[in-house]
């Protein structure tokens, strides 16, 4: 594997999110990294600080139609629509493989009711391999439930709770940026007893065929992500660091380490590396080589001290 | 299923590759040759490789390219220019790097009792059929095949395929070559006049499907090769869905090869470009 950075080890790279102890801060976001088996020829799993997996459902999803991607400027948008094979064969197959991949497993976990969430999770506690779970109220992609939950502070407050009450394991909220106050709905899931969110999801955008007239997804609107949306969710990641208390993961068009360390001065305490893991499936490492390259240059004994401290 | 099964195949490369030639061969259509030792030697015949083209956030994803010849350390690619990738991939000269991931997906998976194989190819389709015509004749396996495309220049790998096959018959829209009209005229007089014991077909989704329905007429096992907008290539996130009778399956590692009989044509091919 190519290694563009030298492997510098003396910063101390361990964090802590919703009483998970990480090695490090550099996570992968849900969706564009599967259940890892895809990138395990690429990159070796256990250097990630955690896996965070697909979005499961109760049931099979079978998704949205196709076209399902179309690029856009410094980013792409897709409607895949939470496609999985649903709770069961993702314990048979997924988590059995990465139980074996010394990386602590994040499950994220869709649902289209409150109950199919409550339901998704209880399945889940008895997996030993389930480190915590990233609630997805965020999903632009799916007609019922998803987004839905997500873009107003009841609906949102009602899943965290309900969710909080099915485990004790260590609960992430992932929230949606299409929402006018995105703090509001922060602080909403952090009362309901959520212990750390997760933000952002993609923001709902749409691409046209000039030529034919035709949107270019099937399900005529999707999800932004990649480099272009990075702007914004560093904005909210500041503005949600400092509304709540518990920590928060940064997520949204971070493709180098650099970005990343944007993200943990604006007030994130881990990343996550989404739509990069399609330009290059080395990725996550390259993000955690560069952080850790950073720190070396500037002297970070450990990364924790690079949360929130954006001088302003 | 167990852990085994699912970490079954070869892992694909991710490989620095360098542009040795990249010449203009037909109408629009270019052909490229990258030193690539290691997807050289691992690749088969309807496999294709996942070309970063340009880095730099503004160029984001990358492109997927049938491998259309693969020799030594050597893969060829043939290409259509179609949109800001494909342009930038014109303006690569000898000396440059690029990475690839590859060789990527299913290819054509050609069974030892077949003594003779039917090949349709349409357009750019007939990329990924060069490499197969010359793998095949060197196992002395019969080629046949039915070429399309829209004009006489843009019959890529014509020599290629006269070179090895035993018979090519060809047909284009404009007549400038062969038969006017489209390739199914000629997949359907070689489907009888040949009795191949397998048809690969390539080529828009529309002619693919109606040389299945051709083959599937005569009786004839029609194996199909499907494009689909692809985000990552290796597996990881569900944009190049094809519908099939045993559920969605990804174009990228599951195919891009299928068997013709379980594709359920549902109209979810690439849009046409104009
Ligand atoms: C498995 C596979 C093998 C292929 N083999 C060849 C080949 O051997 N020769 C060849 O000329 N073309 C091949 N294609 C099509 C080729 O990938 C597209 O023509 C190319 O991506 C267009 O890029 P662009 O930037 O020029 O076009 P743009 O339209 O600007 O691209 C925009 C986006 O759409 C995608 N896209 C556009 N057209 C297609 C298409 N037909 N299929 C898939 N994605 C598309 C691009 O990858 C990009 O993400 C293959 C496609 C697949 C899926
Ligand atoms: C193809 C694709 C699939 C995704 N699937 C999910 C999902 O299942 N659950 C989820 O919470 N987020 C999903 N996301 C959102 C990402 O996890 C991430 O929040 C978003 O893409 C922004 O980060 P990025 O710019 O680094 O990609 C998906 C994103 C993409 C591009
Ligand atoms: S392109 Fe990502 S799964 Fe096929």
């Amino acid at each position: 594997m190519e290694q563009k950075f030298p492997r510098v080890t003396s910063a101390d790279l361990r964090v802590e999110v919703a009483g998970l102890r990480l090695r490090n801060p550099v996570m992968t976001a849900s969706g564009t990294f599967a259940s890892g088996r895809e990138y395990a020829g690429f990159i070796d799993l256990s250097r990630l600080g955690a896996v965070v997996t697909k979005g499961v459902s109760l049931q099979a999803w079978a998704g949205n139609e196709s076209p399902r991607v179309a690029e856009t400027a410094s980013g792409m948008l897709n409607s895949i629509g939470l496609q999985n094979p649903g709770v069961e064969a993702f314990c048979a197959r997924d988590l059995m493989w990465l139980s074996g991949r010394d990386v602590p497993v994040v499950v994220n976990v869709s649902g289209h009711s409150l109950e199919e969430y409550v339901r998704v999770v209880e399945r889940l506690e008895s997996e030993v391999a389930v480190a915590a779970y990233e609630v997805n109220i965020s999903c632009p992609n799916v007609d019922e439930g998803g987004m839905a939950f997500g873009t107003s502070c009841a609906p949102a407050a009602a899943v965290t709770s309900a969710v909080r009450a099915a485990t004790k394991r260590p609960l992430i909220v992932k929230l949606s940026p299409n929402v006018t106050d995105i703090s509001e709905i922060a602080r909403a899931v952090e009362d309901a007893g959520a212990d750390a969110v997760s933000l952002v999801n993609t923001l709902l955008g749409m691409a046209i065929d000039a030529e034919t007239r035709r949107p270019k997804l099937a399900r005529v609107v999707g999800g932004l992500s990649g480099p272009a949306i990075k702007p914004v969710a560093l904005r909210m990641v500041w503005q949600v660091a400092r509304a709540i208390a518990v920590p928060v993961i940064g997520v949204g068009g971070i493709m180098t380490g650099e970005d990343a360390v944007e993200f943990l001065l604006a007030g994130a305490t881990a990343v996550q590396v989404g739509t990069a893991n399609f330009v290059d499936p080395t990725s996550t490492v390259r993000v955690l080589d560069g952080l850790t390259e950073y720190c070396a240059r500037h002297g970070v004994a450990r990364v924790s001290d690079l949360v929130g401290a954006l001088e302003v | 299923m167990s852990c085994a099964d699912l970490d079954a195949g070869p892992h694909p490369l991710l490989e620095r590759v360098e542009v040795l030639a990249n010449d203009r061969v037909g109408a629009g259509v270019g052909l490229l040759a990258l030193r690539a030792p290691r997807v050289a030697a691992a690749v088969a015949p309807g496999q294709f490789v996942h070309l970063r083209i340009a880095t730099g956030s503004d160029f984001l994803l990358r492109r997927p390219f049938s491998v259309h010849r693969a020799h030594g350390e050597t893969i060829e690619i043939l290409y259509q220019v179609l949109g800001r990738g494909t342009r930038e991939l014109a303006d690569r000269a000898r000396g440059d790097v690029m990475d690839a991931i590859g060789p990527l997906g299913r290819g054509w998976d050609v069974p030892e009792s077949a003594g003779h194989v039917l090949l349709v190819a349409g357009g750019l389709g007939a990329a990924p059929l060069g490499m197969l015509a010359e793998r095949l004749a060197a196992r002395g396996v019969a080629v046949s095949v039915a070429q399309g495309a829209p004009c006489a220049e843009r019959l890529v790998a014509r020599e290629l395929f006269e070179s090895v096959a035993r018979r090519v018959e060809v047909a284009t829209d404009d007549g400038s070559a062969g038969e006017p009209g489209f390739v199914t005229l000629v997949s359907r007089r070689l489907l009888e006049t040949e009795r191949p014991d397998l048809v690969c077909v390539c080529g828009p989704e529309p002619m693919a499907r109606a040389v299945a329905a051709q083959a599937a007429e005569a009786g004839v096992t029609c194996r199909v090769s499907l494009e689909r907008l692809m985000a990552c290539g290796i597996g990881a996130c569900l944009s190049c869905v094809v519908t099939t009778t045993g559920g969605r399956k990804r174009a990228c590692v599951d195919g891009p090869v299928f068997d013709a009989g379980e594709v359920c044509w549902d109209g979810a091919e690439v849009p046409p470009r104009h």
